[in-house]
């Protein structure tokens, strides 16, 4: 039985044994490569489920808005490793209890959809481990060492060009699993910290506080930078501040549900090479 | 008229006015009283405000709120206008002076028909810091009292210090071509308070006059709106006859920006004034 | 016997526009994304994208605009209204959707108060469109009533060739006709075979769909939070649609000066309606997506007898999680009578 039937049949098993009351996995979208999220809450409709390579998405960001989890039931949801990452950061950082989350976890390589064995996000933690020592994506690396290569005038053109195209859609914002807060800081205005204007001014403010926000948060799912409308690289951003909490702090990203945030702890040993 | 003068200059410049009195209504309301610096936007004004409209005040730097002319069509050398501070304008407007300048864009939105009321008895109702609007209305009535029959006013806040415009309560209640009700939330009475203790709906069922030849004016809360237009419905009004003021956040006031419809209603155009009927007759989940 | 215009000739068009004073935008590449951004030469040009990404829309109501600039004196203020400078504008390589959501906003900037920051940039251009032999799975114009190749919207349309050396020139109005004139002599009589229009399937029944949307009972009905129960909230399908139009007002200065401005905002967002009391007439994202469908082809038309959509399909083709107005006009189509 391939992943995808294997995985019909699960979540048709959580919500007919009423483990779950809702399955968060893909469907079909409106192009043959395209998938989109489905909520599925009958067994009947679990036919509508697909698990291919083309799942990229990380559904994690819909377990916490709208008070999903606040009943106290179960929800399934199919999660990639850095889905799972996330979900152990909402849960170290007191946003969900991930007794609640039941994942059906899954890997993409080599074009196809593989299995991850484990349940509870606690039981990834082999996995979420041997991530940590193979380091941070090569791939995101290489372009990343472009721009480290740049002067600094130079990598300042670079991102007031990609800045420029934002437009203040929020919507890498809106797809982050992290970006959990009630109230955004660009929506508080008493007082106006941030610029609403998406003028280039306003769109560096904008672009450099949700950076820095994410900072030791991200887990490269890569969301943002897909559902960015006007094809800012954010990954090379996030990116950077992930190879800093790496290096700096020996900190990756959503390593276990009581990994301590990285910018809200204090350690004695801590390096303090920013101190000026 | 008002497109007229807006066309040959920009729809989003506001008039500059000058703050020539303030008055503390309330804890955190306050009312501001403004006359033009520009004598052409005084004309304009004058020849545009009818009661009902609202305006959008402002100060540079920080932005623009909508409230309504709280002052009455019969007095326009100046406007008045009564707001709560809560968001970032109006804590900014809360802290002028006289003799500062803040800016004012309208008078936009429809207005109260009172040619309409002439000759019949009015019903004025409004709760809480929804007295400004009515209150202009009541003016517009006053100042032309022969055109109207028996007046009867019906106000209400949660607490008596939350009562707003408490030296025109005075004079309304001195007059005795005037009747006054007062009501307060059970709880918000003082111990001297000698009026009613209770909520608008039920007292009004109390003291309202017949809903024969009588017009209802209505301003509150989307709640006590609620429950009043039932109350009115009990005592026999037609919702025609009841006449209320629906608000919602406005950005341009001009029907252009977006956000203040209620289903395909645009707040800023077609209102702020509506019949109960109208009312109705929108999508109530989009309110 | 009609005029063409061959692709070979488009630089010493671009010349003459120049020299008659007006800027040339037309769809380029820049920085891993396409709009339409000043030209100086046809190979500048993007013209073989079904569409760009970003819309025309940008140059007549851009996403931050000064309104009016204020300064803040002792007992006194000034301010002054800040209008677009007034640059001829040319629009070459526009595509019929994008051309029509201007005709279409036209209604909404003009209706009663005419708002002049559209109107004046509306003033100085012209449109050239060009009608579309390919369309990509998101395009949806044949579902609104539109096509391929309507020329609403625009004042020349230029219609491929077959044998693709360039376009056979339709001028539609005045100022389409004044702007041939200035390229008469690039122009050339020929009676070559135009290539046929991109076939865009339908993909719902507008008709039916109006008329569910204009039924009352329908408005608490459960599709609402069916098919938007995946919308994230962002603003990004308002953002890149050529015909909404909603914004927010901001100031932007110290206490001495300092400029308004007008910025795009969108239904999508929960702070779009909320009240400084707390209170949100539309409190959840599928309140918010029905409003956005009701605007469009319901309260628009009940206002200005159009529907607020275009076609062009970008709420879905960029959308993070393939959403759209398609599907969700598609959902009513196949709703049971």
């Amino acid at each position: 039985m391939g992943i995808q039937e294997q995985y019909r049949t699960d979540a048709a098993n959580l919500l007919d044994s009423g483990a779950v009351k809702l399955v968060i996995g893909y469907g079909e979208g409106s192009t043959p490569e395209r998938r989109r999220p489905i909520f599925i809450r009958s067994a009947e409709e679990v036919g509508r489920l697909v698990l291919d390579a083309n799942c990229i998405a990380n559904l994690s960001a819909y377990l916490v808005p709208e008070g999903l989890l606040s009943d106290g039931k179960s929800v399934a949801v199919f999660l990639k490793p850095d889905g799972i990452r996330s979900v152990n950061i909402l849960a170290a950082e007191a946003q969900l209890n991930p007794e609640q989350v039941v994942i059906l976890g899954f890997n993409i390589d080599a074009g196809l959809a593989n299995p991850l064995p484990g349940r509870k996000a606690n039981e990834f933690a082999p996995l979420l481990a041997s991530l940590k020592s193979a380091g941070l994506s090569t791939d995101l690396q290489r372009e990343a060492d472009r721009l480290e290569q740049m002067t600094a005038v130079e990598r300042f053109e670079y991102w007031k060009e990609q800045f420029s195209k934002c437009i203040k859609c929020y919507a890498c914002r809106q797809v982050c699993p992290m970006c959990y807060c009630r109230r955004c800081i660009v929506d508080v205005n008493q007082p106006q910290w941030v610029n609403t204007s998406s003028h280039t001014l306003g769109n560096f403010e904008w672009n450099i506080i949700r950076a820095y926000h994410l900072a030791g948060r991200c887990v490269a799912c890569g969301g943002c930078d897909r559902a960015c409308p006007v094809n800012i690289p954010l990954r090379l951003l996030n990116h950077r501040m992930s190879k800093e909490a790496l290096d700096t702090f020996d900190h990756f990203a959503g390593e276990s549900a009581d990994q301590k945030p990285v910018l809200a702890t204090f350690r004695q040993d801590d390096p303090e090479t920013f101190i000026l | 008229m008002t497109q007229d003068r807006y066309n040959s200059s920009s729809i989003y410049n506001p008039f500059p006015m000058r703050v020539v009195a303030k008055r503390e209504e309330a804890p955190g309301v306050r009312t501001l009283k403004l006359e033009f610096v520009n004598q052409e936007d005084h004309e304009f004004f004058t020849s545009n405000y009818r009661t009902g409209m609202f305006g959008l005040y402002g100060i540079f730097g920080e932005g623009e709120s909508t409230f309504c002319v709280a002052s009455p069509e019969t007095r326009k050398d100046y406007i008045e206008c009564t707001f709560r501070q809560s968001g970032r304008v109006t804590t900014t407007l809360a802290g002028v002076d006289p003799g500062d300048i803040v800016t004012f864009r309208g008078p936009y939105g429809n207005r109260f028909p009172i040619e309409k009321f002439e000759g019949k008895n009015l019903l004025f109702i409004a709760g809480g810091i929804a007295l400004p609007p009515t209150r202009s209305v009541i003016w517009s009535c006053l100042d032309q009292r022969d055109k109207f029959r028996d007046v009867t006013i019906v106000y209400g806040a949660r607490t008596v210090a939350d009562l707003v415009y408490k030296h025109e309560l005075d004079e309304w209640k001195r007059r005795d071509d005037v009747k006054l009700v007062l009501t307060v939330d059970p709880g918000g009475e003082t111990p001297d308070w000698q009026d009613h203790v209770g909520f608008v709906p039920s007292v009004l069922e109390q003291v309202a006059p017949s809903p024969d030849n009588t017009i209802a004016v209505l301003c509150g809360p989307p709640i006590m709106i609620k429950f009043t237009l039932n109350a009115l419905g009990k005592l026999g009004f037609s919702e025609a006859d009841v006449y209320t003021t629906l608000e919602n956040r406005m950005k341009c006031g001009v029907g252009k920006c977006g956000r203040c419809n209620v289903g395909s209603v645009y707040i800023c155009k077609e209102g702020p004034v509506f019949t109960a009927a109208e009312v109705q007759a929108m999508p109530q989940h989009d309110l | 016997m009609t005029r063409i215009l061959l692709h070979s000739r488009v630089d010493d068009c671009l010349s003459a526009w120049r020299s008659a004073g007006f800027r040339v935008l037309a769809p380029s590449k820049r920085n891993d994304l396409t709009r339409f951004d000043e030209v100086h030469a046809a190979s500048d040009m993007a013209l073989d994208l079904v569409l760009p990404e970003r819309t025309i829309k940008d140059h007549f109501f851009p996403q931050t605009e000064p309104l009016l600039n204020y300064r803040i004196k002792k007992q006194a203020i000034e301010s002054d209204e800040m209008l677009p400078p007034q640059q001829k504008r040319i629009f070459f390589g526009v595509r019929p959707c994008d051309a029509s959501g201007l005709e279409i906003d036209d209604a909404l900037f003009g209706w009663d108060y005419k708002d002049r920051y559209w109107f004046s940039r509306r003033e100085n251009s012209v449109i050239i469109t060009i009608a579309c032999t390919r369309a990509d799975d998101f395009c949806m114009c044949t579902s609104v009533q539109l096509s391929p190749d309507s020329t609403k919207g625009s004042d020349v349309m230029l219609h491929p060739l077959k044998d693709g050396r360039g376009w056979r020139v339709v001028t539609l109005t005045d100022r389409g006709k004044e702007l041939a004139e200035t390229i008469a002599s690039m122009l050339q009589e020929d009676a070559s075979e135009t290539a046929p229009a991109a076939s865009v399937p339908v993909k719902f029944d507008l008709d039916k769909v109006t008329s569910w949307l204009a039924d009352p009972s329908n408005f608490e009905s459960h599709l609402w939070k069916e098919v938007s129960q995946r919308c994230i909230g962002c603003g990004s399908c308002t953002f890149l649609c050529p015909t909404c139009h909603c914004f927010d007002i901001q100031d932007e200065g110290d206490t001495y000066s300092g400029i308004r401005r007008k910025n795009w905002d969108s239904c999508s967002f929960a702070m779009f309606t909320m009240h400084t009391s707390g209170h949100n007439p539309r409190n959840t994202q599928s309140t918010r997506w029905r409003q956005r469908i009701m605007h469009k082809f319901n309260y628009y038309q009940g206002k200005f007898g159009v529907n607020s959509c275009s076609g062009c399909g970008r709420c879905t083709r960029q959308c993070p999680v393939d959403m759209g107005i398609t599907e969700t006009l598609q959902e009513i189509t196949n709703l049971p009578r």
